[in-house]
Formats: structure tokens, sequence, C-alpha cells
């Protein structure tokens, strides 16, 4: 029972057959749910989450809190783009306030699709917020560092 | 054949959290730094000089901006309130 960074197999497949629209306004809509291990999840729940990982699940997810709900948060999405010869999409940063959170990781999932399952983040660490913000801030957005990239 | 390796990444994200309210403003300032500049362990130490010189100037002209923002807001908050009859909260929000 762990949770592990990895970009989802299944989301590999799915981009050969076109499921995913990262475009921003027009695009699909994605999210981002957060996730405890150890039976930290709601109803004393415990997250796995990997490469293996297919779609949104609430079990192991944080319990609603301030303005984290069930499902997590609607991410804004970067519209792709090229960096050099690597593609590359970025989400703004997500901010959940007046929350009492502690997670471990997340899951990013297109809730337009099915929920299917984008990527799975390991924050390598517990992080926890007691009555107060936590915020996820996304990696620059270039060929090195953003957040989902094609080279 | 000629093949091309193609690789699909995802990166980490930075996670930060507050107790008891938001963010500080030296919390959002990191926040906005890890956007603006990063300095390369590996930089010639000349260049690497000049970028961390430059990083603490945005860093201080950010913390008193942010500050200021703060302020700013805070006080429109009270003005507000107090406008609108709630003395005592519009003292509380000042006080912050």
């Amino acid at each position: 029972m762990a949770i592990t960074q990895a970009m989802c197999t299944s989301f590999k497949t799915q981009l050969l057959t076109g499921t995913h629209n990262f475009t921003n306004s027009t695009g699909n809509t994605f999210k981002l749910a957060l996730y405890a291990i150890s039976g930290g999840g709601k109803s004393s729940t415990t997250a796995t989450l990997g490469a293996s990982t297919t779609a949104f699940t609430t079990t192991g997810e944080v319990a609603s809190t301030g303005t984290y709900a069930t499902g997590g948060g609607t991410l804004t999405n970067v519209t792709p783009s090229a960096d050099g010869t690597t593609a590359i999409t970025d989400f703004s940063d997500l901010s959940f306030t007046t929350a009492t959170i502690t997670a471990r990781g997340a899951l990013i999932y297109n809730s337009s699709a099915a929920n299917a399952a984008v990527a799975a983040l390991d924050f390598g660490g517990d992080k926890t917020s007691t009555a107060g913000t936590f915020t996820i801030q996304f990696p620059t957005a270039d060929a090195s560092n953003a957040i989902i990239r094609i080279a | 054949m000629i093949s091309f390796p193609t690789e699909i990444q995802v990166a980490s994200v930075n996670v930060m959290t507050s107790d008891e309210g938001g963010h500080s403003t030296e919390q959002i300032v990191e926040l906005a730094m890890d956007r603006i500049l990063k300095v390369s362990d590996t930089a010639p130490p000349a260049i690497k000089e000049q970028a961390e010189a430059f990083q603490n100037n945005i860093r201080q002209v950010l913390q008193h901006y942010i500050e200021l923002a703060r302020r700013e807001e805070r006080a429109t908050i009270a003005r507000r309130m107090a406008k609108s009859g709630h003395n005592d909260i519009a003292d509380l929000v000042r006080r912050i």
C-alpha cells in the first residue's frame, strides 16, 4: 500500500486513442485529488496509487474539509506547447483553504473521460495543513521541468 | 528501421501548507521565486554569484510589495466593514 510517482500506463495508451484534451477552456476537465496512506484516508482507508492506477478512486482519498470536497479540485489547464522538441503541458497552482489535511500524494485525472487517471504524484512525505491553506505548486513549464512532458 | 527514443515523463510538484490561516508573506514569496528564477548547482561560480544576487533583490522586492498588497487589502476590507456598521469586525481585520 503506497503512493508511487508515475505516469499512469492507461494514460499512455489513451494518448494514442485521443482520449485526453489538455487545451485551456475548450479542453477536458482535469482534477487533482489528495490521498493519504496508513489508514489516513476517509473511513480509515489507505491509498495505493502508481502506474497501474486507471481511474479516480475514493479509497484513501482525504476527507472533505474546508474548500476540499470529495473528488478534489478542478485544475486550470495550460494549453500544451512545444519547448524545443519536447511537448509540455501545465496547470495553474491549486489551493484548498481553511482545510485540515494530511496527504501523502495526489492523482491527476480526467473527469471528462470517465475519471481516467493521468498521473500519480508522490509528495515524498506527509504534508499537513491545520485549518489552513494546502497549496500544490506545479513546476516551471519547460522541457526540463513541466509536470507532463513528452520528449 | 530507424527508431527514435520517446519518453513521457511526470514531474514532482511542490506542496506548501499553513496552519490556522493562509500562507505567510514569506511562503508566497517562495512560491513566486520558484517560478521566477532557479540557480543551477552546476553553474559557473561567477554566474551563480550574480544570479543569486539578482534572486535576493527580486525576493526583497516581492516581500515588500506582497506585504503592501496584504496591508492595503485589509485596509479596504476594514473600511467596507466600518462603513457597513461593523466597527468591531473592522477593528479585528485592522489588527491582523
